[in-house]
């Protein structure tokens, strides 16, 4: 497998879901949230997981799946986006990455089929179709490249929040990952099923969707 | 100026033991030494007040009988490959014993060491000369190197968190105390995720 390190953002509030719960152990099925993502990636050695929100709870349940990742603290998660999480997970590697957020479920045929697509040394950015509330829109030209990203929905997809990052850097002063990933468009593109649980209406219309779990 | 410094606590962090109790059950005060130990990981005492106490304990036993015991101690693996590859900028920084544990990180490390001091006469130990506080050993690293990254598991090692740059609660040994965690930047629990978050801090 061409993937070795996956950084996994779950420092955050999740406050537009309105749990008192870090979003990654909302309980979904049997498990939490989290648990589908791990097993997902079981294979792959490098995990990193970003931490804020609750930490000690979403370590102690990550831990008692797996034991060999590394927590990066993201102290001011209250204050701080979700770059700046990126930021912190992703500064010392000197490999490429997966990013994913903590917050999404992936489905597992579909994310197997993206892994054999991120190549070492380029860059991919992982799209679905267009669902949640608040969607970064992704335009594609005829090589399915993504050229743009809006706010505004001119196309059927968004950015999954999914990417697999060879040649770009985080910095701290980002304000969203897309307006830093932005300045290196255009950018191949991937397609991969999957829900992102902002808020309640994702929480109910993903729960509908899922057969797997 | 050299890029980046490597502060390791020594016991319960590049040990896979902690090496007083250790010592201790040499003697039959396993019990005695185990709570001192337990209470002062826990931030119960002072670790100040805590060694001077187990030292007084164990001061009975040669120095070459505990440096014997000593170089049995199973080390972390990986960090002590790490430790060795990397011997010009890794560091053992331990409130232990220059005279019980000096031996130990000279040949089986051999890295430089910050620890406390002994006065000891022949084979006999006499007395705590000086008592290591961490803090200064990061500060004496200050001017050579830009960053000092700091890995520990207890209490003591809080002082070495804080002036350091980057903090690496370790808990492949025991879990971290909850101080020193709210200090750090990594949380790591395996000894082969450490060592290649370590790899990953080089410049």
């Amino acid at each position: 497998m061409n993937v070795k390190n996956v950084v996994i953002c779950a420092a955050g509030l999740g406050s537009r879901l309105g749990l008192d719960t870090p979003k990654c152990l909302v309980p979904i099925g049997k498990h939490k949230l989290i648990y589908y993502l791990l097993e997902l990636i079981k294979d792959i050695p490098n995990v990193r997981i970003v931490v804020g929100f609750k930490e000690e709870e979403v370590i102690k349940y990550v831990r008692s799946i797996r034991d060999d990742v590394v927590f990066i603290r993201n102290s001011n998660y209250s204050s701080t986006t979700n770059a700046y999480s990126l930021h912190l997970g992703t500064k010392d590697l000197k490999e490429p990455f997966l990013t994913i957020d903590g917050d999404m479920i992936l489905d597992p045929t579909s994310f197997k089929s993206l892994l054999t697509k991120c190549v070492p040394g380029e860059d991919l950015i992982v799209i679905t179709e267009a669902k949640t509330e608040d969607a970064v829109f992704v335009k594609l030209n005829d090589k399915k490249e993504v050229v743009e990203f809006s706010r505004e929905p001119f196309s059927k997809y968004e950015w999954s929040g999914v990417g697999y990052l060879s040649n770009i850097k985080i910095d701290k002063d980002g304000q969203y990952v897309y307006q830093v990933i932005e300045k290196y468009l255009p950018i191949k593109s991937a397609e991969l099923t999957c829900w992102e649980i902002d808020t309640p209406q994702d929480l109910n219309n993903t729960l509908n969707y899922l057969s797997f779990i | 100026m050299k890029k980046v410094a490597f502060c390791f606590d020594l016991d319960g962090t590049v040990t896979s033991q902690e090496i007083l109790p250790l010592i201790s059950k040499e003697i039959g005060l396993h019990e005695e030494i185990n709570l001192l130990t337990q209470i002062t990981l826990k931030g119960l005492i002072p670790f100040q007040t805590s060694f001077k106490l187990r030292v007084k304990l164990l001061s009975q036993i040669s120095i070459t009988r505990v440096k014997n015991i000593v170089s049995g101690v199973a080390l972390q693996q990986s960090i002590k490959e790490f430790i060795q590859n990397n011997s010009d900028d890794c560091y053992i920084v331990t409130g232990n014993l220059d005279v019980w544990v000096g031996d130990l990180i000279t040949n089986e490390l051999g890295c430089k060491y910050f620890s406390s001091e002994a006065e000891y006469e022949g084979d006999k130990l006499i007395d705590l000369k000086h008592i290591l506080e961490k803090r200064s050993a990061i500060s004496s690293l200050r001017d050579e190197y830009e960053t000092i990254v700091t890995i520990g598991d207890s209490m003591n090692d809080c002082s070495m968190f804080e002036l350091g740059d980057i903090g690496i609660a370790y808990g492949g040994v025991h879990e971290p105390v909850e101080s020193l965690k709210k200090m750090s930047d990594y949380v790591v629990y395996d000894e082969q995720a450490l060592s290649v978050l370590l790899n990953n801090l080089l410049p």
